[in-house]
C-alpha cells in the first residue's frame, strides 16, 4: 500500500501551506454577518467571525460594526444591548460608552469626567449592506485600501451569456436565504461546495428526482479547460466548466454494477459551480433556470462556521418578488436549502474529526480532486492575510 | 507650561541603572511631567486605580493630587510606593522604577540558550541550521540577526534569521561553509539535533521600513537569509501587496541554494519577481543569468517612484550595489544595507 504522503506528495502540500495555516479563516475580506431583517432599527446584535466578536448596531437607518468586547473588562456589549443615544453604544456592565462611528470612549455612565475618556477606543469595521445582507470587512485595523465588496463576491458573467442567472450585482436581483451553524472547519465546508465528485450524496435527493433529472455518479475533468481560474483584478476564484465538454459525467461503474439514469450528456443546462475568495459559492441556474444559489461558509472559530444559503432571483416588479417569496418559502427553502443541502452539511461535519486531527497531511486525494487542490493554491496565493488564532491576537 | 510656575527636579531611576532628570510643575503629576519630557513611563488608567504606574519614592517628598482614590494599600505607601499618575513633586525628589528604561523600546538583546533541532546542507557550501530557543518572550524583527557562540569556544558569529518571529521558538539560519572557519568546523564535526548553543540577540536595525513604494532586494549568497524573513513578513503583513524584486547572486553551482524556496515564495506572492545569477557558468542546467546579483539590476527597476532598496551580502557586493543604485538615481536614504564578513 502506498502511504498517503506519496499519493499527492508533500511538495504539493507546501505550495498551499498558507491555506493549511488558515484554520481560523482568511482576513481582510468581506463576510456576511447578518440578514438585514435580523437587525431592527435601534437594534444591537453580536456575531463572531473568524474568532472576532463583532457588534452590529443600526441607528437612524445606518449600520455600524464595532468590536464586541468592552475595553474595560472584556465583556460582550451585545449580551445586553444598552444604548442611550443614537450615536453611541454603551456597555451594560459599567456604562463605558462608545461612539458608533469611530469607537472612541466618549463617556462612562458613572464616571463622566474619567481621565480614560477620549484615550481608548473600540476598533470599528467597515460595513456594507447589499441586497438584504449586512457584510462586514473583517481583518487588520487600518487595512487600506478596503477593496470593494464586489471583489469578494462571485465573478459577474457577461450580460450576453446564454445561460445568465441572477447575480447579487444585478439591479433586479432579490436575495432570500437562511443561515445556520455547521460543525466543521470552514475549509471543509468550502471544499464540499464545489467538489465535482460529491454529487453521489445528492443522487437520492427529492430536488433531483422530483424534477425528473438524475445525477451522474460524478464529474471527471477531461483537460485543463475544465477549471477556469480567475486571478486578474476583481474576484479571485475557480469555476467548474460543467456542460462545456471539458467535464465528463461519470454514468457507469462496471465493477460495482451501477448505472446512473443520467444521460451521458449534461442534463443540468446552465448549471456551473464556482468558488471565490473568501469562500463564496455560486451555482448558476440552480435550483431552477435563471435562479442562482450562493453560499458562504463564514468561520466562527476553528471548528464551526455559519453556513449561509441564499437564492437569488430576478424580480423586476413587486409582483415578481411576491411570487419569488412564495416559491422560496414553499419550494426552494424546504426542498433545496434544507433537504438537498442537509446532505452537504452532513458530509462536511463528517470530515471534521479527521481533519482536526492531522487529516490535512493524511488524506488520499484522487483524480476528481484537482479543483480542490487548485482552490487551496488559489487561497494560498490570493488571500489578503491568514487569520491568527485568538490567543495570538492577545485575547 | 507657564514659565513662572515653580518647577521641581524629579530624578527617575530605572532598574537598568539609567537615570533621567525631568522638571515637574507644581500640581503636575509625575507621570504627566515625564511624558511631557519624552521619558516613557508605564501607565494605563491615569486615575489612580489600575496601579500600573507604581514607583517607589526614594528621596524627597511627593503629594497626592486632589480627588484621587488610590488602589495602593497603606503598607505599600509606608514602604514608599506611589502612583506616578496621582502624585506631584513637593520639591526635588527621586523615584525608583521597577523596570528598565528601555522597556517601552521593544525587544532588547540578551544572551539566551537554544537547542539545535535540525541541520542540513542546502548546497555543497551552505548549511541550514535550525534551533529552538527556550525563552518564551524572545522576539525580533525580520532582518535582524543574532550572534551564535561556536560551542566549546569563545568565538561568536553573526547570522541573520531566515525565518520570522511567527515561527518562534524555531529559528533558521543559512551558514556558508568556510574552510578553516570555527563555525564550519563545528557544523561539520559536532553539530547534531539536541546540541546546545548560546545566542545573543536580537541585534541590528536592518529590516523593512514603513515604505509605501516598491522594494528591491539584492542578496549575495547567504545574504538571502534576512530577505526570506522580510519576504515572509511582507506576505503576512496587512495592506496592499506592493511589487518586490529580489536579485540573488551566488558564486557557482556548488553555492546555489533555495531556488525552490524562491519559487514557492513567487507562488505565494504574485507581487514578487526574482532573478538569480551565478558568477561561474555551471556545468548543469541553469536558467538564470551569468553575473552577480548587482548585474541583474536593470535601469527600469530603479526608476520606480518611492523605491526602497535592501542589500545584504559580502562588502564588495554591498559597495557595487550601492554604486549601481546611486548611479541609477536612487537616493542614499532609500538604500538599507546589512554587511557581513566571512568569519
Amino acid at each position: 500500500m502506498a502511504t498517503t504522503a506519496s499519493t499527492t506528495g508533500n511538495a504539493d502540500r507546501r505550495l498551499y501551506a498558507p491555506y493549511l495555516e488558515a484554520t481560523w479563516g482568511i482576513k481582510n475580506h468581506w463576510y456576511p454577518a447578518l440578514f438585514s431583517h435580523e437587525l431592527a432599527e435601534d437594534g444591537v446584535k453580536g456575531v463572531e467571525i473568524a474568532g472576532v466578536p463583532i457588534l452590529l448596531r443600526r441607528a437612524k437607518g445606518r449600520t455600524y460594526a464595532l468590536l464586541d468586547r468592552c475595553v474595560h473588562r472584556g465583556v460582550k456589549l451585545s449580551l445586553k444591548p444598552t444604548c442611550f443615544t443614537d450615536d453611541t453604544v454603551s456597555c451594560w456592565y459599567h456604562g463605558f460608552t462608545f461612539d458608533v462611528v469611530n469607537g472612541a470612549l466618549v463617556s462612562i455612565v458613572a464616571s463622566p469626567d474619567d481621565p480614560l475618556i477620549g484615550k481608548v477606543r473600540l476598533r470599528t469595521f467597515p460595513v456594507e449592506e447589499h441586497k438584504g445582507i449586512i457584510f462586514v470587512f473583517v481583518g487588520d485595523e487600518g487595512y487600506e485600501p478596503v477593496p470593494p465588496l464586489a471583489d469578494d463576491l462571485p465573478w459577474l458573467p457577461p450580460c450576453d451569456y446564454d445561460y445568465r442567472a441572477a447575480h447579487p450585482l444585478d439591479d433586479e436581483t432579490v436575495m432570500l436565504g437562511i443561515r445556520r451553524v455547521g460543525k466543521a472547519n470552514w475549509r471543509l465546508a468550502v471544499e464540499n461546495g464545489f467538489d465535482p465528485g460529491h454529487v453521489l450524496i445528492h443522487r437520492d435527493n427529492i430536488l433531483i428526482l422530483a424534477s425528473g433529472r438524475s445525477m451522474a455518479l460524478g464529474y471527471r475533468p477531461l483537460n485543463d479547460e475544465a477549471i477556469k481560474a480567475f486571478e486578474d483584478d476583481g474576484p479571485k476564484g475557480l469555476m467548474n466548466m460543467y456542460g462545456t465538454g471539458n467535464y465528463e459525467p461519470v454514468v457507469n461503474n462496471d465493477r460495482l454494477n451501477i448505472k446512473s439514469a443520467a444521460r451521458r450528456e449534461f442534463n443540468f443546462t446552465g448549471v456551473r459551480t464556482s468558488m471565490f475568495l473568501p469562500g463564496v459559492l455560486m451555482v448558476e441556474n440552480f435550483p431552477e433556470k435563471t435562479y442562482a444559489q450562493y453560499e458562504w461558509y463564514v468561520p466562527i472559530d476553528d471548528k464551526t462556521h455559519v453556513y449561509w444559503q441564499v437564492i437569488a432571483g430576478w424580480c423586476p416588479t413587486p409582483e415578481d418578488r411576491k411570487n419569488f417569496e412564495f416559491r422560496f418559502k414553499h419550494y426552494f427553502e424546504p426542498v433545496a436549502l434544507r433537504d438537498f443541502n442537509d446532505h452537504d452539511l452532513h458530509a462536511r461535519e463528517a470530515m471534521q474529526d479527521f481533519y482536526a486531527n492531522g487529516g490535512w497531511q493524511e488524506e488520499a486525494l484522487c483524480s476528481m480532486d484537482a479543483v480542490i487542490v487548485s482552490w487551496r493554491k488559489m487561497v494560498a496565493r490570493h488571500n489578503r492575510g491568514i487569520q491568527e488564532p485568538p490567543t495570538r491576537r492577545g485575547r | 507650561m507657564d514659565a513662572s510656575a515653580v518647577m521641581s527636579t524629579v530624578r527617575l531611576c530605572f532598574r537598568d541603572g539609567v537615570e533621567r532628570a525631568i522638571e515637574a510643575a507644581q500640581g503636575e503629576s509625575v507621570l504627566a511631567a515625564a511624558l511631557r519630557a519624552g521619558v516613557p513611563l508605564v501607565h494605563q488608567c491615569e486615575s489612580g486605580s489600575c496601579g500600573t504606574c507604581m514607583a517607589r519614592l526614594v528621596a524627597g517628598e511627593a503629594s497626592l493630587l486632589p480627588g484621587r482614590a488610590l488602589s495602593l494599600l497603606a503598607g505599600e505607601i509606608r514602604d514608599g510606593w506611589r502612583l506616578t499618575c496621582s502624585v506631584a513633586a513637593a520639591g526635588d525628589c527621586a523615584f525608583a522604577l521597577d523596570y528598565a528604561s528601555t522597556v517601552l523600546d521593544g525587544p532588547q538583546p540578551a544572551v539566551l540558550a537554544a537547542t539545535v533541532t535540525a541541520l542540513d546542507w542546502v548546497a555543497k557550501t551552505v548549511a541550514r541550521l535550525e534551533i529552538a530557543i527556550e525563552t518564551a518572550d524572545f522576539t525580533f524583527e525580520s532582518g535582524q540577526y543574532v550572534r551564535i557562540r561556536v560551542p566549546g569556544t569563545d568565538a561568536w558569529r553573526s547570522y541573520s534569521m531566515a525565518t520570522t518571529a511567527k515561527e518562534l521558538p524555531r529559528m533558521q539560519f543559512l551558514i556558508r561553509r568556510l574552510d578553516g572557519g570555527a563555525m564550519s568546523a563545528w557544523l561539520r564535526d559536532a553539530c547534531a539535533p539536541g546540541a546546545l548553543v548560546e545566542i545573543e540577540g536580537p541585534l541590528g536595525s536592518f529590516g523593512l521600513t514603513a515604505s509605501k513604494g516598491p522594494r528591491l532586494m539584492i542578496a549575495g549568497g547567504t545574504g538571502l537569509a534576512p530577505m526570506l524573513a522580510m519576504l515572509d513578513t511582507l506576505r503576512q503583513r496587512p495592506g496592499p501587496r506592493l511589487p518586490v524584486l529580489l536579485c540573488f547572486g551566488c558564486t557557482g553551482e556548488d553555492d546555489l541554494f533555495y531556488v525552490d524556496e524562491l519559487e514557492l515564495r513567487r507562488f505565494w506572492m504574485p507581487n514578487l519577481k526574482t532573478r538569480v545569477a551565478l558568477m561561474h557558468r555551471p556545468a548543469g542546467v541553469f536558467d538564470g543569468a551569468i553575473g552577480t546579483a548587482v548585474s541583474l539590476i536593470e535601469d527600469a527597476d530603479l526608476r520606480a517612484p518611492g523605491l526602497d532598496a535592501f542589500l545584504c551580502g559580502p562588502p564588495p557586493m554591498i559597495e557595487a550595489a550601492r554604486g549601481r543604485l546611486i548611479a541609477g538615481g536612487v537616493p542614499e536614504t532609500a538604500i538599507h544595507a546589512e554587511h557581513f564578513r566571512p568569519t
